[in-house]
C-alpha cells in the first residue's frame, strides 16, 4: 500500500550532532504506538540545510519544513499533522523575506494612489450573492431614502454633491433628476445606459460584472425620486458575463423583496427589464438608445425635446450611465457634501478610468479628481514598458483627442482636459508610445466612426467617408499638402453640422492629431515617411526607417546569412561610410523598433555589422576616386563624421571636395571625444584613410576664419560641419576654480596625446550622457583613486547607453543618482562639491520627471577634479556674424536642403543638431551632398545600383522559435581598467552569420512608395 | 421584506464573512470578471478546487468576485485569513495556485514572488 505521507529527516552531519537520529527513532516509536507506521514513510536523508536550525524535517506532499525539533514536539506533530492534516505552525520555518515583501507591497503606487468608492465591492464580494452586497451596506441607501427622505431631499443631496453624468456628456445629475421629476405625466421611466461602445472603455463592464446591485439600487432610488415604476437597463450584447450577472442580481433582488412589487413593504413598485443592444455603437447615444428600446432602428433624433420631457414611448425618461447610478448610494449614505469634498473645484467625487495601451499596469482604476495625468500614467500605470518613450494619451475614445507630454502636470478634471482639446468622455485612456503613428491612429478612429455612422445626416455619412479616404491615401504615401488643409476643413464642417454626438465628435482624433503632431502628417505627405514605422508602404523595414542615415539593414543582414561580407559592406557604404566606427559606438536606433524584439529579442545589428566592417578594413576594400569629374569645387569645414561623410558622398557624385580641419588630426568628436577603449584610433584612422583615398583632399592644421576666405579660394559651395565642442556651463559658484573643467575638454586633451597621471586623485563627473561615461572611465584608466558620477535624475533616465553605464558600474565607478551640485568650494583649487539630493515632482515639457532639490539633504563630496559633462554647443567664431543661428548657438538651416541663411552655404552635424550622434551626423552629411548637387544644378542622385532582393538559401523556419540574441564578449574588468584596451571584443563570425538568420525580413516583397515615385521621375524633397 | 429584516441579514452575513465563527479559517477569492476569465481564471479556480480536494482541506472556502482592476496581472486571487492582512496575488496560473495551497494555505508561508498587494 502506498504510504500517505513521506517524512524526510535530515541525518546529515550537523543534524546528527543535534541528535536527529534519536529524534527519528522516537518518531518511529510514536508512529507504532498510534498504528500509523503503514501510512507514514520515514526516511533519513543527507544534509538539507539550513544547518543551524537542525534537527530538520520535511513532510510531503505539502513540503512542510520543520526546524529546531525536540523530542517533546513529537506527540503534537503526529496528532495534529499526521492524523488531522494540520501542520504545527510554530515549528515551521517562516521565510524571513515574506514579512519584508508584505511591508513593501503595501505601498505599490498602483493601488496606493487610487481611492475606491464605486469600485470598493469589485474584488471584495461575490457579485452573484446578494447577501454579500447587503453585508457591506447594500440597499441601506434605498432603505434610508424610502424611510427618511422625500424625493425633493434626494434631489437636493444630488445637487449639493455636484455629481455630473459619467457617460461622457457630464450633465449635472441632480438637475436631470429634477427635470424628470417635474415633467408632467404619471408614466415615467428610468433607463440605464450600459451600451459602453468606445474602443478602450471598459469601466461600466467592470461595475456590472463585479457589483451589479449598486446599479440596481441606484435605479430604484431614481424611480422613487422621479415617480417612475419601470426601468430598463440597455446593455450591449457583447457583454455576456455582465448580462448573466445582472439577470442573477435582478432575480435575487426580486426574491428578497427589494425589486418588483411592494419594495421593502412600503407599497412602492418598481421593476427593471433588461434590453440587449445588437452591436450598434451609435445606440450609446441616448435618443438612439431609446429608439432601440422601442424596437425601432437605433437612430438618433433631434433634441429638444429632451428625454426628460419625451423619452421612451414618448414618456418622461431619466437616462443615466452605469457609473453615475453606481455613485448614487454613496451620496445618499454619506451626504452630498461629502461627495463634493472630494475632487477639484469643477469636478467632484472620484472617477473610473480604463487604462490600456503602452503602459505597464493596464486595468481599471478609480482616482479622485485632481490627481495629475502624470501620476496616473507613471505612478499608477507604472510607466511605459520596454523603456520606450511616451508619446500621448488618447483620451475619450473616438470622440476624444490626445494629451501630450506637456500636459502631464494637468490635474484630471473636466475643464482642464477640455482646455487641451480632448474630453474625458467614456474615460478610456489609451497610452501611446514612439511606435504609434498618429496618422494611422487618426485613420483607425475615423474608420470606426465611419462604419458606425447611422447614415441619417449627410455630414457624418458622407463626410466621414471622405475623411477616411484622404487618411487612407496619406498612409499609403499618396497624400498632398492640400489633403491636410481639406482634412481640417472637412473636420470642422462635420463637427458643426452633424445631428448627433457621433458625428459631432468623430473628427476630434484627426483635428487634435493635426494640432499636436503636425510633423507626422507633414512627413507622410511631403517626404513619404512614417517615423513610427507603422505605415508599411512607406518604408522597407522599421530598422532602416529608424536609422538617421537610412542604412539598408535587412539587405546586408540577408547578405550575411549567405556569408557575403563584401556585399554586406558595400550595401552599408551606400548610406554610411563609417561601419567600423558605428559598429562600436552607435546607439543603434535600428535595434529599437526591430520587429523581432516583439517576439524574443531585437537582432544584434550593431554586432553583426562589426564583422563585415572589420573584414573590409583588413582586406583593404577601396573606393576609387571619381572618373567623370564635376567641375564645381566644394569646401567642407570640419573633418568630423558629418564633414567626412559629406566629402565621401560628394566623391560618389563626381566631386573632389576639400576638407579643412583646424586640429592636427581628423575625425572630430570620433577622435577627440570618444576614448580608445570604445573606439581604437587605428580603426578610426583606417576608415578615414579609405574616405581620403576615395578622392578627398584633407588639409589638417587648417582652420578657416571666414566664409569670404573660401569664396576667394574659388569654392562654389560650402558645407560647415564644425561640430559642437564648447562645454556648457553649470553656472554655480566656484565654477572658475582650478580643477573644474569641461568633460569634453578633458577628453580632447587626453585623446590628443597629453600625458596625464591622476594617481591618487579623486575625480567627480557631473552629467549622465555618453560624455560623462567616457570622462569617468577615462579618468579611471588614468589611475584616479576614486571616480564618481553625479547625476540629477535616476539611473533609468540617463541618456548614456545602458551598456556603458553597466560597464562603468562594473569598473567600480561610484554613482550618486538624484544628486545635484550647488557649489564648488575650495581656496584656489576645488576641494569639495556641495551637493543636494533631488526628488521627483511632476514632469517637464518633454515628459520626463522633474527633479527638484529635497530640503535639508545637503551633503559634501571631497574631490580634486570636477569634469562637467552637461552638453556642448558649437563654437562658430569667424562664422558667427555671418550665419543665422538659433538660441542655443546651433546654425539655422532649411530643413529640406540644409542650406543656411547664406546661399550656397550648407551645414550639418552637431553644429546644426546640437550634441547628437555619429550616425545622425553621417545622415546629414549624405543629405548635404545630395542637396549641394541639386544646388549646383545637377540631379542629386547617387549612381548606386537599384535595390535588389537578396535571395537566401537557409531554412527560415528553423529560426522561428525563441533564440536569444548574441551578446559580445567583454574584456575582464580587472584587466581593462589598467589601460585603454578595447573593452568590447565583439561576437564571432559564426555567431554573426547565425544572428543574421534571426532577421524576419520585414522588407520582403515590398516596393516602397518613394521608390515608385522615383521610377516615375517624381522628385521628393530630401527633408525628414 | 421589512427594513429590520434587511438589517438582520446584514449582521448575519457580516459575521459569516469575518471568519470568526470558524466556518472557514481561510478564504480564497478569485477575480472572475471578463479580464480574469480571459486570462484563465476558470482554470485557476479548477486548480484550487482540485488541490483542496486532494489534500482534504475542510476549513478553506473558495469564492469568486469581480475585477480588482489590475488587468495586466490577471488572474488575480485574494487570500483572506482572520487576524492577518489580506494577500493579493497576481498572475496566478494553475501551477501557482497549487503552490499557494501548499505553501500559503497549508504552511502559512506567503508566496512572495507573486504578491502584488497587501491589504490591511
Amino acid at each position: 500500500m502506498r504510504k500517505r505521507l513521506d517524512v524526510l529527516i535530515c541525518t546529515g552531519a550537523n543534524c546528527l550532532s543535534s541528535r536527529s537520529l534519536e529524534f527519528k527513532k522516537k518518531l518511529e516509536e510514536e508512529l507504532e504506538r498510534r498504528q500509523l507506521q503503514e501510512e507514514v514513510n520515514i526516511v533519513g536523508t543527507g544534509c538539507m540545510g539550513p544547518c543551524q536550525l537542525g534537527p530538520v524535517m520535511i513532510v510531503y506532499p505539502e513540503g512542510s519544513f520543520y526546524v529546531k525539533l525536540k523530542d517533546e514536539d513529537i506527540p503534537q506533530i503526529v496528532e495534529e499533522h499526521f492524523l488531522k492534516g494540520r501542520p504545527v505552525k510554530r515549528l515551521l520555518w517562516t521565510a524571513p523575506e515574506a514579512a519584508k515583501i508584505v511591508e513593501e507591497k503595501k505601498k505599490i503606487p498602483f493601488f496606493e494612489k487610487q481611492e475606491k468608492v464605486v469600485l470598493k465591492n469589485c474584488g471584495r464580494i461575490d457579485p452573484e450573492n446578494i447577501e454579500e452586497y447587503i453585508a457591506y451596506g447594500g440597499y441601506e441607501a434605498l432603505a434610508k431614502v424610502m424611510s427618511e427622505m422625500t424625493p425633493e431631499k434626494v434631489i437636493e443631496e444630488l445637487i449639493k454633491s455636484k455629481l455630473v453624468g459619467r457617460g461622457g456628456a457630464g450633465f449635472p445629475t441632480g438637475l436631470k433628476w429634477k427635470f424628470t421629476r417635474e415633467a408632467k405625466g404619471d408614466e415615467k421611466y428610468v433607463v440605464c445606459n450600459a451600451d459602453e461602445g468606445d474602443p478602450g472603455a471598459f469601466k461600466d463592464r467592470a461595475i456590472l460584472e463585479g457589483d451589479p446591485h449598486a446599479v440596481i439600487e441606484g435605479m430604484i432610488i431614481a424611480g422613487y425620486t422621479i415617480g417612475a415604476h419601470n426601468g430598463y437597463i440597455y446593455i450591449r450584447a457583447e457583454y455576456p458575463l455582465a448580462i448573466k450577472r445582472l439577470e442573477i442580481a435582478l432575480e435575487q433582488a426580486r426574491k428578497y423583496g427589494l425589486l418588483g412589487k411592494n419594495i421593502l413593504e412600503t407599497g412602492f413598485n418598481f421593476d427593471i427589464e433588461l434590453r440587449m443592444g445588437a452591436g450598434a455603437f451609435v445606440a450609446g447615444e441616448e435618443t438612439a438608445l431609446l429608439s432601440s428600446i422601442e424596437g425601432k432602428r437605433g437612430m438618433p433624433r433631434f433634441k429638444p425635446p429632451y428625454p426628460a420631457q419625451k423619452g421612451v414611448w414618448g414618456k418622461p425618461t431619466l437616462i443615466n450611465n452605469v457609473e453615475t447610478l453606481a455613485n448614487i448610494r454613496h451620496i445618499i449614505l454619506n451626504g452630498g457634501e461629502w461627495f463634493a469634498s472630494i475632487g477639484t473645484e469643477n469636478s467632484k467625487g472620484t472617477k473610473l478610468f480604463a487604462l490600456s495601451g503602452k503602459v505597464n499596469n493596464t486595468g481599471l482604476i478609480e482616482v479622485p479628481f485632481g490627481l495629475t495625468l502624470g501620476e496616473v500614467i507613471f505612478d499608477i500605470g507604472g510607466g511605459i514598458p520596454k523603456g520606450k518613450k511616451f508619446k500621448a494619451i488618447q483620451m475619450g475614445g473616438p470622440s476624444g483627442g490626445y494629451i501630450t507630454s506637456e500636459f502631464l502636470n494637468l490635474p484630471v478634471d473636466y475643464k482642464e482636459i477640455e482646455k487641451t482639446g480632448s474630453i474625458i468622455g467614456s474615460a478610456g485612456m489609451i497610452v501611446l508610445d514612439e511606435d504609434n503613428c498618429m496618422v494611422n491612429m487618426a485613420k483607425f478612429f475615423v474608420e470606426f466612426t465611419m462604419s458606425e455612422s447611422c447614415g441619417q445626416c449627410t455630414p457624418c455619412r458622407v463626410g466621414l467617408k471622405q475623411m477616411y479616404g484622404i487618411l487612407d491615401r496619406i498612409t499609403n504615401g499618396q497624400g498632398t499638402l492640400d489633403d491636410l488643409t481639406l482634412l481640417e476643413k472637412l473636420g470642422k464642417q462635420i463637427k458643426s453640422s452633424s445631428m448627433c454626438g457621433l458625428g459631432q465628435t468623430a473628427p476630434n482624433p484627426v483635428l487634435t492629431g493635426l494640432k499636436y503632431f503636425p510633423e507626422e502628417f507633414l512627413e507622410h505627405v511631403l517626404y513619404k515617411k512614417c517615423r513610427a514605422g507603422v505605415c508599411a508602404s512607406l518604408f522597407y523595414a522599421p530598422c532602416t526607417n529608424a536609422c538617421p542615415a537610412g542604412v539598408d539593414v535587412p539587405r546586408y543582414l540577408a547578405h550575411m546569412t549567405e556569408g557575403g561580407l563584401k556585399e554586406a559592406f558595400l550595401v552599408h557604404m551606400e548610406n554610411n561610410p563609417f561601419p567600423s566606427v558605428c559598429a562600436r559606438v552607435c546607439p543603434a536606433f535600428c535595434e529599437r523598433p526591430c520587429e523581432r524584439g516583439k517576439f524574443d529579442e531585437p537582432i544584434a545589428i550593431r554586432e553583426v555589422k562589426r564583422l563585415f566592417a572589420d573584414w573590409a578594413m583588413e582586406n583593404d576594400v577601396e573606393f576609387n576616386p571619381p572618373l567623370e569629374l564635376r567641375k564645381e569645387k566644394v569646401a567642407i569645414v570640419g573633418a568630423g563624421p558629418a564633414g567626412l561623410s559629406c566629402a565621401y558622398f560628394l566623391t560618389r557624385l563626381g566631386y573632389r571636395p576639400v576638407v579643412f580641419e583646424s586640429l592636427p588630426v581628423p575625425g572630430g568628436m570620433m577622435r577627440v571625444g570618444i576614448p580608445d577603449y570604445r573606439l581604437p584610433k587605428d580603426v578610426l584612422n583606417e576608415e578615414i584613410a579609405r574616405i581620403v583615398e576615395s578622392g578627398v583632399e584633407l588639409r589638417l592644421n587648417s582652420p578657416v576664419s571666414s566664409l569670404q576666405e573660401l569664396k576667394e579660394m574659388g569654392f562654389d559651395a560650402v558645407f560647415i560641419s564644425v561640430g559642437a565642442h564648447r562645454s556648457e556651463k553649470l553656472n554655480v559658484k566656484g565654477e572658475e576654480l582650478e580643477g573644474v573643467t569641461g568633460g569634453i575638454d578633458f577628453l580632447r586633451e587626453v585623446n590628443l596625446g597629453k600625458k596625464m597621471d591622476l594617481k591618487g586623485k579623486r575625480v567627480a563627473v557631473v552629467g549622465g550622457g555618453s560624455t560623462a561615461m567616457d570622462a569617468a572611465r577615462t579618468a579611471l584608466r588614468l589611475k584616479a583613486s576614486e571616480v564618481s558620477v553625479i547625476y540629477r535624475r535616476s539611473r533609468e533616465e540617463m541618456p548614456a547607453q545602458a551598456a556603458e553605464v553597466e560597464e562603468a558600474i562594473e569598473e567600480g565607478i561610484k554613482f550618486y543618482f538624484l544628486t545635484n551640485p550647488v557649489e564648488f568650494a575650495g581656496s584656489t583649487r576645488v576641494e569639495k562639491i556641495k551637493c543636494v539630493q533631488m526628488e521627483f515632482q511632476g514632469f517637464d515639457k518633454s515628459g520626463r520627471r522633474r527633479p527638484v532639490p529635497k530640503e535639508g539633504t545637503e551633503f559634501e563630496i571631497e574631490t580634486d577634479f570636477v569634469l562637467l559633462c552637461l552638453g556642448q554647443r558649437p563654437e562658430l567664431s569667424g562664422f558667427a556674424e555671418e550665419l543665422e543661428t538659433n538660441k542655443d548657438g546651433t546654425i539655422k538651416v532649411d530643413k529640406d536642403t540644409l542650406e543656411t541663411s547664406l546661399t550656397g552655404v550648407f551645414a550639418g552635424g552637431d553644429a546644426v543638431l546640437g550634441p547628437a550622434t555619429v550616425v545622425e551626423a553621417v545622415g546629414q552629411g549624405r543629405k548635404a551632398a545630395l542637396s549641394i548637387d541639386r544646388y549646383l544644378g545637377y540631379e542629386g542622385k547617387f549612381p548606386f545600383p537599384r535595390r535588389e532582393v537578396v535571395e537566401t538559401s537557409f531554412n527560415e523556419e528553423e529560426y522561428l522559435k525563441v533564440i536569444p540574441r548574441k551578446t559580445p564578449a567583454l574584456e575582464m574588468v580587472e584587466e581593462r581598467i589598467k589601460s585603454f584596451i578595447e573593452v568590447n571584443k565583439g561576437i564571432l563570425l559564426q555567431e554573426a552569420l547565425e544572428e543574421s538568420k534571426r532577421c524576419l525580413k520585414c522588407d520582403r516583397g515590398k516596393e516602397v512608395v518613394s521608390e515608385k515615385l522615383e521610377k516615375e521621375k517624381v522628385r521628393i524633397p530630401l527633408g525628414g | 421584506m421589512k427594513l429590520e429584516e434587511l438589517r438582520k441579514i446584514r449582521e448575519r452575513v457580516q459575521q459569516e464573512l469575518s471568519l470568526r465563527e470558524g466556518k472557514a479559517r481561510i478564504k480564497i477569492i478569485i477575480g472572475m470578471g471578463t479580464s480574469g476569465i480571459a486570462a484563465g481564471a476558470r482554470e485557476t479556480l479548477r486548480a484550487f478546487l482540485s488541490e483542496i480536494e486532494n489534500r482534504n482541506l475542510t476549513d478553506v472556502l473558495v469564492t469568486q468576485t469581480g475585477e480588482k482592476g489590475l488587468a495586466s496581472q490577471e488572474p488575480v486571487v485574494i487570500v483572506e485569513e482572520s487576524g492577518k492582512p489580506g494577500i493579493v496575488y497576481g498572475m496566478v496560473t494553475p501551477e501557482v495556485a497549487k503552490r499557494i495551497v501548499a505553501e500559503h494555505i497549508v504552511n502559512g508561508v506567503v508566496v512572495s514572488e507573486y504578491v502584488i498587494q497587501v491589504e490591511d
